[in-house]
């Protein structure tokens, strides 16, 4: 009885975001990023972006890889539920250019790392 | 077993409840009325224009709240009024549905409008949300505040149900801090822009945000950049530079005045 109290004690009960377990969660994120790749070509097409397919493709991989390590179920959950309304943003086109052009960064110079383009940048 | 017991024991109390009659907000009613004839025969006054307390609705409002925590004992977790006459119950999350409800539907509340739903952030606390529903009950001229608590990831029940006109609030407290609310109709951004990253108003949002955006005559678009602050935020001390009493010098470093070690000299 005392072992059943501490196993109690010891795992933790929270509430549910969306998904029960780990396979629930991976089939909802694999869900959102099918969804995605299957929006791209349109709204490449809608918003008329300067982007090829493929570097689109790329870039919401990249996207969605950026999170990978992220394990607590009720995080992806919240992961996914953001991402799901950017996606219903983007396919309804309540977005502009501008929102979509966010995800390329192509006016972001990177940042200098080694020592002699600090240098030249006159970053101390 | 418990449970059994509650049901028995709770149409009998709340008859007791009705019966006195002092338990509920209809008592309110008339003692409005009288304080209003009270201070019409006064005339000018030279007092201070500060809010006077008034024993009679405070008395109402207690019994108010004491009769809501013994009818909902499952869910209210702490009753009291503050210095204003203000009545707030704090509620656990699993309540906030049926609590809404009783308050709603109950002839001796009748809180039928939602004034507006509020987030507050604590980021010391374990649940570090704290959701405030504000209620008025036209019927009774009486206002009341419901407290419940969340954290980032927990979701809470969405008061749509009871309340239709919760929706743009909620939509407004998943924008601005984040926290989630199931079985909401149309949960989407409402005050941010599309694409808008991060919650504004937890505390751990810094207050020039994160991104800066500019209209780019290269690309002929807004742009969005990450933010890049020429200058660090300064820590500036109000004290004044010149030495006017070194003895008693209350800098960060030392809480006490320095006058002791200089007497030993």
């Amino acid at each position: 009885m005392a072992t059943n109290r501490l196993v109690q004690q010891g795992v933790k009960q929270v509430k549910p975001l969306l998904s029960v377990d780990r396979t629930e969660a991976r089939r909802r994120v694999l869900n959102l990023y099918k969804a995605w790749y299957r929006q791209i070509p349109y709204a490449l097409k809608a918003f008329n972006i300067p982007v090829s397919v493929k570097r689109a493709q790329d870039k919401l991989r990249e996207l969605f890889l950026k999170n990978k390590h992220v394990t607590d179920i009720r995080a992806i959950d919240m992961l996914v539920i953001k991402g799901q309304m950017d996606l219903v943003e983007t396919a309804n086109i309540w977005k502009q250019r501008t929102h979509i052009m966010m995800f390329f960064k192509d006016t972001v110079n990177p940042k200098p790392t080694d020592f002699l383009s600090k240098f030249y940048e006159g970053q101390d | 077993m418990a449970s059994r017991i509650c049901r028995l024991i709770r149409p009998v109390t709340t008859t007791f409840a009705r019966k006195n009659g002092l338990n509920t907000l209809s008592g309110l009613q008339q003692n409005q009325n009288f304080l209003k004839r009270q201070s019409s025969t006064t005339g000018t006054t030279k007092q201070p224009t500060v809010a006077t307390r008034n024993p009679l609705i405070r008395k109402s409002l207690t019994d108010f709240g004491a009769y809501v925590a013994e009818c909902l004992p499952k869910y209210v977790q702490k009753v009291h009024v503050l210095f204003h006459d203000e009545l707030e119950i704090m509620i656990h999350p699993d309540g906030i549905v049926p609590v809404l409800f009783f308050l709603k539907e109950h002839t001796n509340a009748q809180f039928m409008n939602i004034v507006d739903i509020a987030g507050v952030d604590k980021p010391t606390l374990e649940n570090r949300f704290e959701i405030v529903y504000m209620l008025q009950s036209l019927q009774f001229n009486s206002r009341i505040r419901i407290k419940t608590y969340t954290d980032e990831l927990t979701p809470i029940e969405s008061a749509c149900s009871v309340f239709p006109g919760a929706n743009w609030y909620e939509r407004e407290i998943w924008d601005m801090f984040g926290v989630f609310f199931a079985n909401h109709p149309d949960l989407r951004r409402i005050l941010t822009d599309y694409g808008f990253e991060g919650h504004p108003f937890r505390k751990d949002f810094p207050l020039s945000g994160y991104v800066e955006v500019r209209y780019d005559d290269e690309v002929k678009r807004v742009v969005v950049e990450p933010l890049e602050l020429t200058q660090e935020f300064r820590k500036f001390e109000a004290n004044t530079p010149w030495e006017t009493f070194p003895a008693h010098r209350l800098s960060e470093g030392n809480e006490k005045p320095t006058a002791k070690p200089e007497e030993k000299k």
